[in-house]
């Protein structure tokens, strides 16, 4: 047996000892002084007095120094140790981390977690500490490190199920920093798993000091989940698009899906392949709800329920629509004017639930265009003083024009009718073969400004811009390609080139989608209020009169105040519907929805090392605490000092 | 500057109380004291049987009347008394704050003990004394002495070691003839020397009072904490816990004082226990008469 300290520092604490043998010196040579006449019978009395006292003092002398002694030793956590072989039966320090992302919620694999955290609990041997920490963070206290097994075994009943996941590398490596001051000298973690592919980063994630459980004991996971959900409008109706995805190797045979908005409900049933997804519309009449107004989509439920539901806001803001006009449509589409623009917006329209409407010139002159949110005009020949007028309050009204130019385009015609909105004056045509230059402009990204060089202008309108117009991409020659003015709450852009690939390359080069989708987005997210966000995304929270009076309902019917001055939300970890709520009144809601990669089971392949064979053979310190009897000691000594000065001062 | 120490209100209210010596004197002059020479006091005294000498005139012919025989008739005369106030002056009796020291009480009570007794008409000595230094005022009678002996009070200052032995002899030697003694002191020395000091008194027949002054301190020993006490004649240092020792010391000094009274007992002297927190009328009166 040795003995040594968990917490060595407080050991500097024996310094105090000097305090009371100080003191007995003091007291030894006194501090008063007095002259007295009877002295010869403070002598006498004193006689066998001043042995017994002499006795008192250094009695007490040592039990107060041993009272400090025992109250540093106390703090320094004494244990005694021996040095052992490592066995089965061999003192550790263990981590235990509980998978309790998302897709542990799958059939009862979290259940069996937690029966597996406590058994680990229940089969450490004597002497040995554990923490116990979720994988998935959350507000709960910090892990500790404990000797007490019904300690642990509570923490571990109060690790919930997450909706989220991690970055388990990471997380895994801070947990075993914490063992760090664990005295054992084997210093486990333990992750208790489904080993679901999302949070690794790495999946050659493999440390000498971690033990993986796979609760999932290997078999495979079916799950199926309503991964998205698209909102249309089509001829007063809204469309809700649902996608549902079957993360098997079977296929899925007639799943019900349930949608319901407001208290409609339209239920479809979905046949999936193997690792496949399907969508299909569900068809709500804008007349029978009030906007604006919220729904779901749920599926039949399978053994991972959380992910078989979907939650939506339906708002004004699902109104975003987009018009392309084409000038020059031909029957083959790949010929016409807006070939590529079309196939660009249809291809960000997947991503913000736009809708995209395509007509040609003699029809835009018809159209009312207060509908529309953003309106691409591409080689537009004919322009009325009354679609003059219309793009104007377009633009003021904060709508977006973004004009191509073209062959059928009269730069005179464009001057005086749309004088009022656009960035400048239409010159005469130039034929130069150019590459373009990025402007200096916050707009685009470093990426766009390097790859708009790709860029080839055989033939451009040369461009005046007006002093409060950007130009945002000009050609080599220092010829403006992009200019961009704001007029009223919206804006103008112009390319003094075509849409299509007659004049120039761009429309087939990288460049285009990237600056297509730049105009689109400032468009989008000017006019859009964000209503639907994943768990653990923060939402910005739109105050109408004062944060104060604030607050957001969760799911769970839980209310978070706003903290003063920071309308920022972020305890979304509940899947559901959030009400905002101002004095009292509900403003808004917001839908927050799991992330649907954590639908997919696929496992990684992390091998589950048994144990450290490595410290098999050696010998490891097996410690025990006794600071306990220490603590004892001092409650003794303390009735033993009172006693003592009791029993002399009679 | 001399009535600083003579208290006068307690002389005043002592005014009707006579300090008588419980045994008679041969005073020449007439007093209050009993005197060995009968028949010349009115004071009827005894009656004896006649013998050759007697004086005619003393026979009661009353008593021969009644009994056929006859029978001198004895008389008390009451003559005046020679005082010795012997007045400690050793450095133990300046203990106490400012004027509240056992010195300054044994002067007040000696003062006032003198102006009485000059006032009843006794003669009064002073002695004062430490262990190498004696000061003595030879007795005299008149109320004008009272000045002298506060004069000389007022000098005593605290100084020596107590020795009781040498003034004693010096008095004694200074007072053949009848006298009392008055003794104030602390009687911090040895018993046996109080003891044989006291017997040297009586064996001359004399009449001796105690008067044991005491600061509190020394009776109580109220203090606090360890205090490095030195002896006032000795200087002899002692380091004590004042908590731990108090209970023993209280005992020891009691002890002593017990001890005192009985030896004061035993050779037929009053003892007077005069801690100076108590009033010198109550000290005086203990060994006054009304």
């Amino acid at each position: 047996m040795n003995l040594s300290f968990l917490s060595p520092l407080f050991l500097i604490g024996l310094g105090a000892l000097a305090l009371p043998i100080i003191a007995h010196l003091i007291s030894r040579k006194s501090g008063v002084k007095k002259s007295f006449p009877a002295v010869k019978f403070l002598i006498s009395s004193q006689g066998d007095l001043a042995t017994r006292s002499k006795i008192k003092d250094i009695i007490l002398l040592i039990l107060r120094g041993l009272i400090l002694v025992l109250i540093v030793l106390v703090f320094a956590k004494p244990a005694v140790f021996s040095f052992s072989t490592v066995q089965e039966n061999t003192p550790k320090s263990l981590a235990i981390v509980i998978d309790n992302s998302l897709s542990m919620g799958y059939d009862d694999n979290f259940s069996r977690a937690l029966r597996k955290a406590q058994d680990l609990i229940d089969s450490l041997p004597e002497g040995s500490f554990a923490l116990i920490s979720p994988l998935v963070p959350n507000n709960e206290q910090e892990p500790f490190l404990s000797q007490d097994k019904t300690q642990l075994k509570k923490v571990i009943k109060g690790i919930k199920l997450s909706y989220s996941f991690t970055e388990n590398d990471k997380r895994i490596e801070d947990i075993y920093s914490k063992l760090q001051n664990a005295p054992n000298e084997k210093k486990t973690v333990a992750l208790i798993t489904d080993l679901q592919k999302n949070g690794w980063e790495n999946e050659e994630f493999l440390r000498s000091w971690l033990e993986v459980i796979d609760v999932s004991e290997g078999q495979e996971a079916s799950n199926h989940a309503v991964s998205r959900t698209q909102l249309k409008y089509e001829n007063g109706s809204i469309i809700i698009e649902a996608t549902v995805s079957n993360f098997s190797s079977d296929s899925v045979q007639e799943l019900l899906t349930r949608t319901r908005l407001g208290d409609e409900e339209i239920r479809e049933f979905f046949d999936i392949g193997p690792e496949d997804k399907s969508a299909k519309k569900f068809n709500f009449s804008m007349d029978k709800r009030e906007t604006p107004s919220y729904g779901s989509v749920e599926t039949s439920h399978d053994k991972l329920k959380s992910d078989d539901v979907r939650h939506f806001i339906i708002n004004d803001q699902d109104h975003f629509k987009i018009l392309i006009v084409d000038g020059d449509p031909r029957e083959d589409s790949r010929l016409s004017e807006t070939y590529f623009l079309a196939r660009a917006l249809e291809t960000i329209s997947e991503l913000s639930d736009t809708n995209i409407s395509i007509i040609d010139n003699d029809s835009f002159l018809d159209e009312d265009l207060s509908v529309y949110s953003l309106i691409f005009l591409a080689n537009i020949g004919e322009i009325t003083p009354r679609i003059a007028k219309e793009l104007e309050e377009f633009a003021n009204n904060g709508g977006t024009t973004v004009i191509f130019l073209g062959n059928r385009v009269r730069a005179g015609s464009y001057n005086t009718l749309l004088k009022n909105i656009l960035p400048g004056e239409l010159q005469n045509l130039q034929e130069n073969r150019l590459s373009l230059l990025p402007e200096d402009s916050d707009i685009f990204s470093k990426d766009i400004n390097e790859k708009v060089e790709q860029v080839n202008i055989e033939k451009l309108f040369n461009f005046a811009p007006y002093p409060d117009s950007n130009i945002l991409i000009s050609t080599t020659n220092n010829k403006p390609f992009l200019v961009k003015k704001d007029h009223g709450n919206g804006s103008v852009f112009i390319f003094t080139s075509t849409a299509d690939a007659s004049w120039n390359n761009f429309p087939i080069t990288p460049v285009f989608l990237p600056v297509i989708k730049k105009i689109h987005d400032l468009t989008y997210f000017a006019k859009s209020k964000r209503r639907n966000y994943l768990i653990d995304e923060t939402v910005n929270i739109e105050i109408l009169q004062d944060t104060e009076s604030t607050i957001v309902i969760d799911p769970s019917g839980q209310e978070f105040k706003l903290s003063f001055g920071a309308p920022e939300f972020d305890n979304t970890q509940l899947p559901g519907i959030y009400s905002v709520e101002e004095k009292g009144e509900n403003t808004y809601k917001f839908a927050v929805n799991i992330d649907p990669k954590e639908s997919n089971l696929e496992k990684i392949s992390i091998p589950t090392i048994e144990s450290n064979t490595a410290q098999k053979g050696g010998l490891v310190k097996v410690f025990k605490e006794i600071w306990r009897y220490f603590l004892w000691g001092v409650v003794a000594l303390f009735v033993s000092e009172a006693a003592f000065r009791a029993i002399f001062s009679q | 500057m001399s009535n600083s120490i003579l208290d006068i209100e307690t002389a005043l209210r002592l005014k009707g109380f006579y300090f008588r010596t419980p045994s008679k004197v041969k005073g020449y002059k007439a007093g209050i004291h009993k005197s060995y020479y009968n028949g010349i006091s009115p004071d009827f005294l005894d009656h004896k049987e006649y013998n050759k000498g007697d004086e005619l005139k003393q026979i009661d012919w009353r008593l021969y009347g009644r009994h056929d025989r006859l029978y001198v008739k004895k008389f008390e005369d009451e003559v005046n008394m020679r005082w010795c106030i012997l007045i400690d002056k050793s450095a133990s009796m300046g203990y106490g704050d400012n004027k509240s020291t056992k010195l300054n009480y044994a002067k007040k009570l000696s003062a006032t003990l003198a102006y009485l007794l000059l006032k009843q008409g006794d003669s009064v000595g002073l002695l004062g004394f430490s262990e190498n230094d004696v000061e003595f005022i030879p007795p005299r009678s008149g109320s004008s002495f009272i000045t002298t002996i506060l004069d000389r009070l007022e000098s005593f200052k605290p100084s020596g070691t107590t020795g009781i032995k040498e003034p004693i002899l010096k008095a004694l030697e200074a007072y053949s003839s009848e006298a009392s003694f008055v003794i104030v002191s602390d009687f911090l020395i040895e018993l046996e020397a109080i003891e044989e000091s006291l017997k040297l008194i009586r064996h001359s027949r004399k009449e001796v009072s105690l008067f044991h002054v005491l600061h509190p301190d020394e009776i109580d020993f109220d203090f606090r904490g360890s205090v490095e006490f030195q002896d006032m004649e000795t200087n002899v240092k002692v380091i004590v816990d004042t908590g731990s020792i108090r209970h023993t010391y209280q005992k020891r000094i009691g002890e002593f004082i017990e001890r005192l009274k009985l030896i004061c007992h035993e050779n037929e002297t009053r003892y007077v226990f005069s801690p100076i927190n108590k009033s010198i009328e109550n000290s005086l009166i203990q060994i006054a008469d009304k």
